[in-house]
């Protein structure tokens, strides 16, 4: 399996001289290509900065990054951008869509920015928005469908450029149980029938247990790894809810 | 710590934000003082011969001014509170009784009003010396430096803004109680609704602003429509469907044309369009009365000064026009004529051109044959002889000449009007001599006169041998006429020339109807620029503040994109493109607007008003621009950080 993601002591330092405070210590870790990896910790761990950071909108104070083969810590600007709509994809937990487009513009944006031809663009709509099911919706605008739709938009706007690996930040968070349960399935068909590579940051056990390999980060460090492999997902999420008591409180 | 403290300190602190509301306000109260301040000087109104004239044209305007600053200040007001909603939730949900909310935002504003009327009379003072120079310099008397600020001045300022500043005052006391609480936090965001668009309205609209350009260009005198319609409405009906038209235009044809658009789908789904058309459909609905009003605005500052420079413009040519000599007067007394010729020689400054007696019958006419709707039948006229016209044609460098023969004549009338005037050509009058009448034959007309029009009046031309022959049973009249070098700035000379004429001489110079059309164009085009850069400024700032309100609205839109890929470049070209449709259409409509309307003005005057015209608008688009570029860099800013 290729790697996707290869971060080598990654550091962030927020502060200045005398007055300095940790974000991240020393972060170590790989992503393979078609994997489902989440990313877990208290409020304050780190999780969010270490996002950012994979997601190119900060950068670390040192270390190496590496995605698709790509160094993202030396890319100026204008290729972080280009970077960003080539390679990675997004889902946020407050599903950041524009409102002033329909749900179908709202998917084809990320290839509409990219200039890929109408034609193309109509074929790859139809079939994301089919293993998402909302095809029913795609004409109709953000204020009018439910949370669940919105987040399923957002993950097919996410998906539909095929990127390397798409990060997803604590996305079922404002969906209800059933939304979610929908969400997390279609991400999973996604990453076991095309190989898409995601990394998950949640607080949520439940959700965590789709995932295949799960990071526990504590005080800007990795604090344990644990593997899926053969456990059903409820044995899998009695493991997660075992290494979060370990962790201790704050989530 | 009280309330009033409490104020104080929220203007401190945000000083950044209260800045563009107060800079606004500190604006309007800086050109009302100045206008008011010119209105009150005593200098003006001393030098101006017809003050009375030029007191009412500045009450006038004055109230228009007025009315506008109200307006201006209220728009600025509601932008700034609309901004201000979710503070004022906060301090609710805290548990500020909404009595002391609304006390806090009646003394913020209360306090800012009267700050920014200090230094608007005091910005003002110091530059209601520099209006009074230029506009000196514009009607053509030499500047004064004696100008004072006069009390009554501002008094008149501090009560105007006064009562302003309560009204807003109150204005923000109410908003506590105007609004639920939920409603002041979800202030800015509002969803606002897929505009919908029918072709019926988008045809209708067209069809509007078709029909007010088309009355607006028919010949009034001539129209059928206008008589059926009647004078005083169709003005008013052409200023309703245009504006109407307008409104309906952007609510709605703009709205048709963007989804047109977005249904091109090689067009749309081509990178950065998809989200400027599409910012652009969501926020037109919302935009189209800005809109409609700041063409409105356009259109009528742009005539306004078009009309008013039109006027300053043409001034020398009506004045040349009326007065083809510098001096004329009809010589009943020799010792008199001497006197003047030795007056006028004496002058080094204003050397004589040429000087002419000129042989002139004065004669009625019956006129019935040329059946005149707007001319009486006896007309009386100026008759001079072909070798005179000649001779004078020469002298003022027209190249042109007569040669009539027999009963042949040709009509000189220098305020010519093809809807007033009769139809010369063709036509036959009788002249009537002392005991028979003469028919003469109208064979050319001149759109001109080689004679002034208040001595002479209508001039006819008659043959040499005619005139002769007339000349005998007639008293014949000499007719001074001089041409002067400088004759703009003869002034002197014109008046001593004057005094020694009698009333009944017609006495008649250039300079003073020059002067008299400077004194009058020049007021006019200073009230008219004064007011045209007033409006352009708040027209400007309107939709600079609307711009920047939807920039901070925006802002989350921004920045979604850039955190899916779009570049800062992008971002750039998107903004301008989409500033850019919000600024060129009401500029484009106004533009329209205006031409139309000086068109219809220059028709009634018979006069051509392309080049003040053009050079108006030229002005006007070119401030516009930088504000279009201002608004860009700024909007981009916001979006930005």
């Amino acid at each position: 399996m290729k790697t996707i993601l290869r971060a080598r002591n990654v550091q962030k330092v927020y502060g200045s001289k005398g007055n300095q405070y940790k974000a991240l210590a020393d972060i170590n870790f790989d992503i393979k290509e078609g994997e489902f990896i989440g990313i877990m910790g208290p409020s304050g761990a780190g999780k969010s900065t270490l996002l950012n950071i994979l997601s190119t909108i900060d950068t670390p104070t040192s270390g190496e990054i590496m995605i698709a083969d790509q160094n993202i810590v030396t890319m100026k600007e204008e290729q972080l951008s280009d970077f960003r709509r080539n390679n990675l994809g997004f889902i946020f937990q407050d599903y950041n869509l524009l409102d002033t487009l329909t749900v179908k513009e709202n998917i084809l944006l990320p290839l509409a920015l990219s200039k890929v031809p109408a034609k193309e663009i109509e074929n790859r709509v139809e079939k994301i928005a089919d293993t998402f099911g909302i095809q029913g919706i795609l004409d109709k605008y953000p204020y009018h469908i439910s949370g669940g739709q919105k987040q399923r938009t957002a993950a097919s706007r996410a998906m539909v450029t095929k990127p390397s690996l798409i990060l997803a930040d604590e996305p079922t968070g404002a969906l209800d149980s059933k939304s979610a349960i929908d969400l997390l399935e279609s991400l999973t068909a996604l990453n076991e029938q095309n190989l898409s590579t995601i990394m998950m940051v949640t607080h949520d056990a439940f959700a965590a247990s789709f995932c295949k390999r799960i990071l526990f980060i504590k005080d800007g460090g990795i604090y344990a790894e644990i593997h899926k492999l053969q456990q059903s997902r409820q044995e899998f999420f009695q493991k997660i809810l075992d290494v979060l008591a370990s962790l201790g409180g704050g989530h | 710590m009280t309330l009033f403290s409490i104020a104080r300190k929220n203007i401190r602190k945000n000083f950044t934000n209260y800045f563009l509301y107060v800079g606004s306000m500190i604006f309007s109260i800086v050109i009302y003082f100045t206008f008011v301040s010119l209105k009150y000087d005593q200098t003006i109104l001393e030098t101006a011969d017809s003050s009375t004239k030029i007191s009412s044209v500045f009450n006038g305007a004055s109230v228009v001014l007025m009315i506008f600053v109200a307006v201006f200040i209220w728009y600025s007001n509601s932008f700034f509170t609309m901004k201000r909603k979710k503070e004022v939730g906060l301090y609710s949900l805290l548990g500020v009784r909404k009595k002391q909310i609304g006390r806090m935002l009646f003394y913020e504003n209360f306090l800012m009003g009267i700050i920014a009327l200090l230094i608007g009379i005091i910005l003002g003072s110091l530059l209601s010396k520099f209006f009074v120079t230029i506009l000196m310099k514009v009607m053509g008397f030499d500047a004064l430096g004696n100008f004072a600020i006069s009390p009554q001045a501002i008094v008149n300022t501090i009560i105007v803004f006064t009562i302003m500043t309560a009204i807003t005052s109150i204005h923000g006391y109410r908003l506590i109680y105007r609004f639920k609480l939920i409603e002041l936090f979800k202030a800015e965001q509002e969803g606002e609704k897929e505009p919908k668009a029918s072709v019926i309205t988008a045809l209708i609209s067209v069809l509007l602003v078709g029909a007010g350009y088309w009355l607006a260009l028919q010949n009034m005198l001539e129209s059928e429509v206008w008589r059926k319609i009647g004078y005083l409405i169709t003005p008013l009906v052409i200023l309703v469907t245009v504006i109407l038209g307008t409104y309906l235009l952007f609510s709605t044809l703009t709205v048709y044309l963007l989804k047109l658009l977005r249904k091109n789908k090689t067009h749309f789904w081509n990178g950065i369009n998809l989200i400027s058309t599409s910012q652009l459909l969501y926020r037109i609905k919302g935009n189209a009365r800005t809109l409609t009003i700041i063409a409105v605005l356009s259109a009528t500052t742009l005539t306004a000064v078009g009309a008013a420079y039109s006027f300053y413009y043409n001034n020398r040519s009506n004045a040349e026009l009326a007065n083809p000599n510098s001096m004329m007067f009809i010589a009943k007394d020799k010792n008199v004529s001497n006197q003047i010729k030795e007056r006028i020689s004496r002058d080094k400054d204003h050397k004589i051109i040429y000087h002419m007696s000129v042989p002139t019958m004065m004669m009625d006419a019956d006129i019935t044959n040329l059946h005149s709707k707007f001319y009486s039948d006896e007309m009386e006229y100026s008759i001079i002889s072909n070798k005179t016209f000649n001779q004078l044609a020469k002298s003022q460098n027209r190249e042109e000449s007569l040669s009539l023969k027999g009963n042949e004549a040709a009509a000189l009338e220098a305020g010519y009007s093809k809807d007033f005037s009769p139809k010369y050509v063709g036509g036959t009058i009788s002249l009537k001599a002392n005991n028979h009448s003469e028919n003469i034959t109208f064979k050319e007309l001149k759109k001109y006169n080689v004679l002034n029009l208040q001595t002479a009046g209508i001039t006819v031309v008659i043959s040499d041998e005619l005139f002769s022959k007339l000349a005998n049973g007639i008293n014949l009249v000499n007719m001074e006429a001089y041409k002067l070098k400088n004759e703009e700035d003869a002034k002197i000379v014109t008046k001593e020339v004057q005094t020694l004429l009698p009333e009944e001489a017609s006495y008649s110079s250039f300079y003073a109807d020059y002067a008299r059309g400077m004194e009058t164009t020049g007021l006019l085009i200073f009230i008219g620029g004064f007011l045209g850069l007033v409006f352009l400024a708040a027209t400007g700032s309107i939709i600079y503040f609307k711009q920047l309100t939807e920039a901070t609205m925006d802002k989350d839109r921004y920045v979604i994109l850039y955190k899916i890929g779009v570049n800062k470049k992008e971002v750039k070209k998107s903004i301008s493109k989409q500033i850019l449709f919000i600024f060129a259409l009401p500029l484009l409509a106004g533009i329209a607007h205006s031409i139309v309307a000086l068109t219809a003005l220059s028709k009634l005057m018979q006069t051509n008003l392309m080049t003040p015209v053009i050079i108006c608008i030229g002005i006007y688009v070119c401030i516009y621009i930088a504000y279009y570029f201002l608004t860009v860099r700024n909007y981009y800013k916001i979006i930005i950080k």
